[in-house]
């Protein structure tokens, strides 16, 4: 390919996304940082796993530091809250604008997600 | 119709499905006003779905009676026509309790509906058959005889079982139904684009594929949901073809009339025709990528073949 707008896909190799997750102080939660897609997914998923079985009512996902949330990313946090106890929720906190907006497409009447953007 | 006795294999299909054709407004008030009605004293489901200025129409003869019918603007609802059979027919009649015929009036093809946008519009009138099949529906779908072109009134009788023609209120067979033809007919090549911003990507330059599609839609004057709708798209295609294309591809964005658009090009060959258009139950883990692109896209083609699969995508500026 040599279109006069070619962008070389060499120059960003080496910088593929990580997701870190640091719990959360004083309550039950993590803060997650990078972003949720193909080649973070597992830790993302692993992270709602190990969620659904706290105890407490709420649990915190701060999610202000992800740049990026896909599809499936979604889907499993709309699976996490589908086996979520009865009167337990996540709240989501300061996704970014695609979560919410999958979100709002694909699961608009999902119980267990509650997203905060404060 | 008397009962099927005699029916030799099985029972009737319960999807019905007639394309009808009308020459002006009291035409398409005549059928399409009973309709209605007659779905409203059955205490049947019902919707109708056209372009605003017949939905208008609909919704004045109506009178009281509307306020139990959901109306739906088809120029916004089913803008991208690869968007109607999972946002708008499916939505409403999957959200219906069982037991119950539902009934929906879908304009999709009106004059004014551009070149880009026919071949889209022509498979998706196939592909309601086979969303459809099976289950007690009826969707009447109106075609202006007046102002629609002769190859679009001969593909709704390849897309429709049934027609009422103009100045008729009976059904009868379309003589020519065959709307396995009519999407492989449509599934048309899609030409590289000559200047386009040109990206190759494998798994691991996944994330760098949006950067660079958000990054070209900005400069081209996406902003916000909009911007917001492309990253998501992208991410979407390009996933799909390092999962299920050949684990690599060629994205592309440029801009087109008032629009940025963007394809994705992979090896993979996409088999599943109602891929996209298809709701998915709650609880079922995947396959939503397809159908999140066609729900917030202007427009959705897609090529698919030995040679693998192109879907383009249109994000109004």
């Amino acid at each position: 390919m040599n279109t006069p707008h070619q962008v070389p896909a060499s120059a960003a190799r080496g910088s593929v996304p990580r997701l870190a997750v640091f719990p959360l102080a004083g309550r039950s939660g993590v803060r997650a940082a990078g972003e949720i897609a193909l080649t973070t997914r597992a830790i993302w998923e692993g992270v709602l796993e190990e969620a659904v079985l706290e105890d407490d009512d709420v649990y915190y996902l701060e999610l202000s530091d992800v740049t990026f949330v896909d599809v499936a990313g979604a889907s499993a946090l709309a699976a996490a809250a589908g086996r979520l106890q009865d009167g337990r929720r996540f709240v989501v906190r300061r996704p970014p604008s695609a979560l919410r907006r999958t979100l709002d497409l694909l699961w608009p009447d999902q119980a267990g997600i509650e997203v905060s953007t404060s | 119709m008397t009962a099927a006795v005699s029916e030799p294999f099985g029972p009737p299909e319960p999807f019905v499905h007639p394309a009808f054709f009308y020459r002006d407004e009291r035409e398409y008030l005549d059928v399409t006003v009973p309709f209605v009605r007659d779905a409203l004293a059955a205490g049947e489901p019902v919707a109708v779905a056209v372009p605003g200025e017949r939905l208008e129409l609909i919704r004045d003869a109506l009178g009281d009676a509307a306020a139990s019918v959901r109306l739906l603007d088809m120029r916004e609802a089913g803008r991208n026509p690869g968007r109607i059979i999972p946002g708008v027919l499916r939505s409403f009649a999957d959200a219906q309790p069982p037991g119950s015929r539902v009934r929906i009036i879908g304009e999709p093809i009106w004059a004014g509906r551009s070149d880009l946008e026919y071949p889209a519009c022509a498979q998706h009138e196939a592909l309601i058959n086979a969303s459809f099949q099976g289950r007690a529906a009826t969707i009447l779908c109106p075609y202006d005889v007046e102002r629609l072109p002769e190859e679009v009134l001969a593909d709704a009788h390849a897309t429709h079982p049934t027609v009422i023609r103009s100045g008729s209120r009976q059904e009868q067979d379309s003589g020519t139904y065959a709307p396995g033809d009519v999407v492989a007919r449509y599934n048309e090549p899609l030409p590289l684009v000559p200047d386009a911003l040109t990206f190759a990507f494998d798994a691991d330059s996944l994330s760098q594929a949006r950067h660079v599609a958000v990054g070209e839609g900005s400069r081209h004057g996406l902003t916000g949901v909009k911007l917001d709708d492309l990253a998501l798209a992208v991410a979407e295609l390009t996933t799909n073809s390092v999962v299920h294309g050949g684990g690599s591809g060629v994205m592309r964005v440029w801009t087109e009339d008032g629009h940025v658009v963007c394809e994705v090009r992979d090896q993979g060959r996409l088999v599943d025709l109602l891929a996209g258009r298809r709701p998915v139950p709650r609880g079922q883990r995947g396959g939503r990528g397809l159908l999140l692109v066609n729900l917030i896209s202007d427009l959705v083609r897609v090529h698919t073949g030995a040679d693998g699969t192109t879907v383009r995508c249109w994000f109004a500026r």
